[in-house]
């Protein structure tokens, strides 16, 4: 069983100057989409080659303010306030700072083993499948363990 | 030969109370571009350079970087080339009175935590680091001015305010005034931010080493004029506003400095950074310096 066989086809991206905004706003509509959570979405350029890509996680540590630490201690600020002056000032960064360059890629005929292995290891959810420098798919976790049930039955 | 150093609220804390873990390094082969990137990632002022075997070999600074856009080096030139090194460092249990110590007398602004292990970078300490456990103290402090809203223990007049603390002088530009010039104004008076004026000497904005980080990364020419890329609104607060609030706004906005204004808003007359802040070593009330005593 190879990458070919069980990856996702279907898979929206993202340009490096979209905003953290848009890119927002892209997690919730490809997720209604496909009926699932997306927790990740790949940043290609104009040439549509693989350039990043962009988790739920990089939004939530790029918004979380340096000294987090110490807000839990004062009870007596407007959090509500404070929660949106930081949303206004990150809203308009851009995609290509915060996204993750150094990203892990199979081929289409990356086996479903090697696959697992690379996920496990590395600790990653979603695996971009790249031939002839083109994005052809992704795999997701789920999709791993979900055609392994199937075996299983 | 023994020396007496008179006790502070820094005292007796060690480096592993304020340090952060989580420290932003790259190999030296890493292009100046993906540095900067990986700076606005993680919202570090510093990035630790590796050699082979992960080894730590220099320390690129948004000062450093400033240099490289100054000398219009490309993007893609490698973080070694720019690099200052070796980095300097401290060990977990130092004190923290000494490592501002050697922060201050070096002129830097992070100092790396080393482990056991040799070669081994196991966190960063920096000013804001500092000043944010300062800061936890003085809020639990029952003297402090979180407890004496609730208490009326202290006295208003024996709060700190940002007067006694700013750096008394501003470095301000006409708005049309050339990155280089702003960049050589930086580098030549060692601050951190120019404030950006306009024909009336109206402040207008700010370029901070950050800006001008942000500008290189985007190709900007050199040549440009300020307040195409300054950072608006101007920040600041007055010159009689309580020392603890300033700080506080500081660390919650993720900021390194507040400007300082006269009753007069427009009226620029100081700046207050984090490294202001942490080099006093005191906290936020003379309660601090006259007794050196405090009640985490």
């Amino acid at each position: 069983m190879l990458a070919q066989d069980i990856m996702d086809t279907r898979f929206r991206t993202l340009q490096p100057r979209d905003t953290i905004a848009a890119a927002v706003r892209a997690f919730h509509e490809v997720s209604r989409e496909q009926g699932k959570k997306i927790f990740g979405l790949m940043v290609t350029d104009a040439a549509d080659h693989l350039v990043g890509m962009l988790s739920i996680y990089d939004i939530l540590l790029f918004m979380q303010p340096k000294h987090v630490h110490i807000w839990g201690e004062m009870e007596d600020m407007d959090f509500e306030k404070l929660f949106n002056d930081l949303l206004k000032r990150v809203k308009d960064v851009p995609v290509e700072d915060i996204m993750t360059t150094d990203v892990v890629t199979i081929s289409p005929t990356t086996h479903l083993m090697i696959i697992s292995d690379i996920m496990i290891k590395k600790h990653i959810r979603r695996l971009p499948v790249i031939a002839a420098e083109q994005v052809l798919g992704i795999v997701y976790v789920s999709d791993v363990f979900h055609h392994l049930l199937h075996r299983f039955q | 030969m023994p020396t007496h150093r008179k006790p502070g609220v820094l005292t007796g804390l060690s480096v592993s109370q304020a340090m952060r873990r989580q420290v932003v390094r790259q190999p030296a082969e890493t292009t100046i571009g993906e540095g900067i990137r990986k700076l606005v990632k993680f919202k570090s002022n510093a990035l630790l350079v590796t050699g082979s075997n992960d080894r730590p070999r220099g320390v690129v600074t948004k000062t450093d970087l400033m240099g490289a856009y100054y000398a219009t080096l490309p993007l893609s030139a490698a973080l070694g080339d720019i690099m200052a090194g070796p980095p300097l460092s401290c060990f977990r249990d130092d004190g923290l009175e000494t490592c501002l110590d050697a922060m201050q007398s070096n002129g830097i602004h992070q100092l790396y935590v080393l482990g056991a292990e040799i070669h081994a970078v196991i966190g960063v300490v920096d000013y804001g680091d500092v000043l944010g456990l300062l800061y936890r103290y003085c809020r639990s402090c029952s003297k402090g001015r979180h407890a004496s809203r609730l208490t009326e223990h202290a006295s208003p007049e024996n709060r700190l305010h940002v007067k006694d603390v700013m750096t008394p002088s501003v470095e301000a530009c006409p708005r049309g005034t050339p990155l280089t010039g702003i960049m050589e104004i930086l580098s030549a008076k060692g601050f951190g931010a120019v404030l950006i004026e306009d024909d009336a000497n109206l402040p207008q904005g700010v370029i901070s080493k950050s800006d001008l980080m942000h500008a290189y990364r985007r190709n900007t020419d050199t040549t440009a004029p300020a307040d195409s890329i300054m950072g608006r609104p101007v920040l600041s607060c007055g010159a009689g506003a309580l020392l603890a609030d300033a700080i506080q706004q500081m660390l919650v906005l993720d900021i390194q400095r507040l400007f300082v204004h006269d009753p007069d808003l427009d009226h620029i007359v100081g700046v207050l950074s984090l490294s202001n802040a942490a080099r006093f070593r005191s906290g936020t009330c003379r309660a601090c310096r006259s007794s050196r005593l405090i009640t985490p």
